[in-house]
């Protein structure tokens, strides 16, 4: 059967072609869309690996309200069940100042907690922050790329030359883009007083990261918390809009593909009328009938799925490649979503068959026979 | 099972098809009772509009009747369930048609290879039957042509090996000469009369009288009625 299938597809080799287009654009959309959503998850599932074990303390007015000074990680410090406690200030890298939360920013953090705030990140070239380091900084990886420098090079943040002491390997996440910098140093040049835009609180060993959460926020005037679960819930929920939003248009764009697979096999079926005419008074089932039109719209399905991620992947390879000079990766291609887009694709065609061939099967022999 | 004699293969009882045109009911058939023998080479003409393609079509289950039975090799076919109809019309009936209907994309062997896929027979078994039958019909040397590349007698030589690829009961051929030249007539007529003498039951559905000179039997259809047979 399956050459039989081949056969009429060659047969109308223009349309076929179009049809596998239509549905390689749409799969291309879904694995470019797809893989910046992929992208976009593995980069907070890293990070939030790397900090799994802390827990945010914040000013009370919220995340990005960020009333909350360095004398609250003291306060934090002396709640029961805390290991330590300290305060990072989160600045954008270029441009004006306040907090930031994206991109790349400047990480203000203790020097003598470099170790614990970078310690998951291996220090590719160079060292962590000290004691005692003023206008240095410890830099990611894509800022390294993106800004072309290294160990012993200087760097501009607010107007103040700050030297590179050490280099971060590649992880994924956000610590890629951050360029870490004592916290005094920070707040000093972004103006920013004793305020930092949160506090990582480390709880000691055995004690549950959720309870001492509420704990520090019940004992602790001002302040809200964000437990490990809290925040990955949070940042999941954000993800999850993030990964409809983009997901929707793609698979939109890829339903459009099926319609045309529609469109295809309901003209085919339609022209080809008298042959399934021909075919019944030899004694085709209907299972014949049905398995050569679904079996048609199955492998434009998965032709146009292979066309898209090729497609996709080249562009994604392509785009990754020229933002790789400034240090960003956009797109990540997962096996998960190879996986997912394939059989989209073959779903969509299959589906986008069924009801010509419905149509097929149901036709009467003898007026498909005198169909002209 | 019918009560027939065992050499009838084919049995009609009251066969009578309504269908409407508009509000217009029209009578195709009106109870056409008729009986072929195994190996009978029976021709059916009547004019235009008599019922022969309507009768050939519910033979051939095409269609079914409004009312009345069909008897085939001792299984009444219009008795049976619609999905069990592929099977029988597999097994029991091979179509002969005027204007040949071959698959155009395919060659001669494919056309009658085609036939055999659907009774699920095993590929080695159907080409080999294929080039067997084909040869018979003096198609040898054709077997890789397609239709456009074959003249109408070789076409409906085709359509002949194809009808006899899964070795059915009875063959059916409508207006089989229709589209063809006085020579090549006589070699399909003729190639229709050697089957039948072999044992093959043929029924030809005809306007050409020459043709129905050359068969067993002529029933004659008028209006939907068996007017002699």
């Amino acid at each position: 059967m399956f050459d039989i299938i081949l056969r009429n597809l060659s047969q109308r080799k223009v349309r076929t072609a179009l049809t596998i287009f239509g549905i390689g654009l749409g799969i291309f959309a879904v694995i470019v869309m797809g893989s910046m959503s992929e992208n976009f998850n593995q980069t907070f599932e890293t990070s939030f690996a790397l900090t799994a074990d802390k827990i945010r303390v914040f000013g009370s007015s919220g995340v990005f309200g960020g009333s909350v000074t360095t004398g609250k990680a003291a306060e934090v410090r002396k709640v029961p069940g805390v290991h330590d406690a300290y305060g990072l200030l989160m600045a954008p890298l270029e441009g004006g100042g306040g907090m930031s939360f994206g991109g790349n920013q400047v990480v203000g953090l203790p020097p003598e907690k470099s170790q614990t705030v970078l310690g998951p990140v291996r220090v590719r070239e160079g060292r962590d922050l000290m004691r005692g380091d003023r206008y240095v900084t410890v830099i990611g990886s894509s800022i390294a790329t993106q800004y072309d420098i290294g160990v012993g090079d200087r760097i501009e943040i607010q107007d103040k030359y700050f030297t590179v002491v050490g280099e971060l390997e590649y992880t994924g996440s956000f610590f890629d883009a951050s360029a870490a910098v004592p916290l005094d140093i920070a707040q000093d040049v972004y103006e920013m007083g004793d305020m930092v835009s949160m506090i990582f609180a480390v709880p000691e060993q055995g004690v549950d990261g959720e309870l001492l959460a509420k704990r520090i926020k019940l004992s602790v005037d001002g302040v809200d918390t964000l437990s490990p679960s809290e925040l990955e819930e949070e940042a999941k929920q954000s993800l999850m809009i993030f990964s409809v939003i983009t997901v929707s248009a793609a698979v939109l764009a890829a339903i459009i593909g099926g319609l045309s697979v529609m469109n295809t096999m309901l003209m085919s079926v339609m022209e080809r009328t008298k042959e399934f005419g021909i075919l019944k008074a030899m004694g085709a089932e209907q299972r014949d009938i049905l398995l050569m039109t679904v079996g048609e719209a199955a492998i434009m399905g998965l032709l146009g799925g292979l066309l898209g991620l090729a497609c996709g992947w080249v562009a994604v390879f392509g785009i990754n490649l020229w933002l790789a000079e400034k240090g960003i990766v956009l797109f990540l291609i997962t096996p998960r979503l190879v996986a997912v887009a394939m059989l989209f694709a073959i779903l969509l065609g299959t589906l986008s068959g069924i009801y010509p061939a419905l149509r097929a099967t149901g036709m009467s022999p003898m007026e498909a026979l005198r169909y002209e | 099972m019918n009560d027939a004699e065992p050499d009838i293969i084919l049995q009609t009882r009251n066969l009578k098809e309504t269908y409407m045109q508009g509000k217009v009911p029209i009578h195709a058939l009106q109870g056409v009772d008729l009986e072929v023998r195994r190996g009978e080479l029976v021709s059916i003409v009547g004019p235009s509009g008599s019922g022969k393609s309507t009768l050939l079509s519910i033979i051939g289950m095409l269609e079914i009747p409004t009312e009345g039975s069909v008897f085939i090799d001792g299984i009444e076919v219009t008795g049976v369930k619609t999905k069990a109809i592929p099977r029988l019309r597999r097994e029991k009936i091979g179509f002969v048609f005027q204007h040949f209907n071959l698959l155009p994309a395919l060659t001669a062997l494919g056309n009658v290879e085609i036939a055999m896929r659907f009774a699920r027979v095993h590929k080695k078994e159907r080409i080999k039957r294929a080039r067997e039958v084909l040869t018979e019909m003096g198609l040898g040397d054709r077997l890789n042509h397609k239709p456009s590349e074959m003249s109408g007698g070789e076409q409906q030589r085709v359509s002949i090996a194809r009808a006899l690829a899964n070795r059915p009961a009875i063959i059916l051929a409508d207006e089989p000469t229709g589209e063809v030249d006085t020579k090549t007539r006589d070699l399909i007529v003729g190639i229709l009369r050697r089957l039948s003498d072999g044992g093959q039951t043929v029924i030809i559905v005809t306007h050409d009288p020459w043709v129905a000179e050359r068969t067993d039997r002529v029933i004659t259809l008028v209006d939907g009625k068996v007017e002699n047979s």
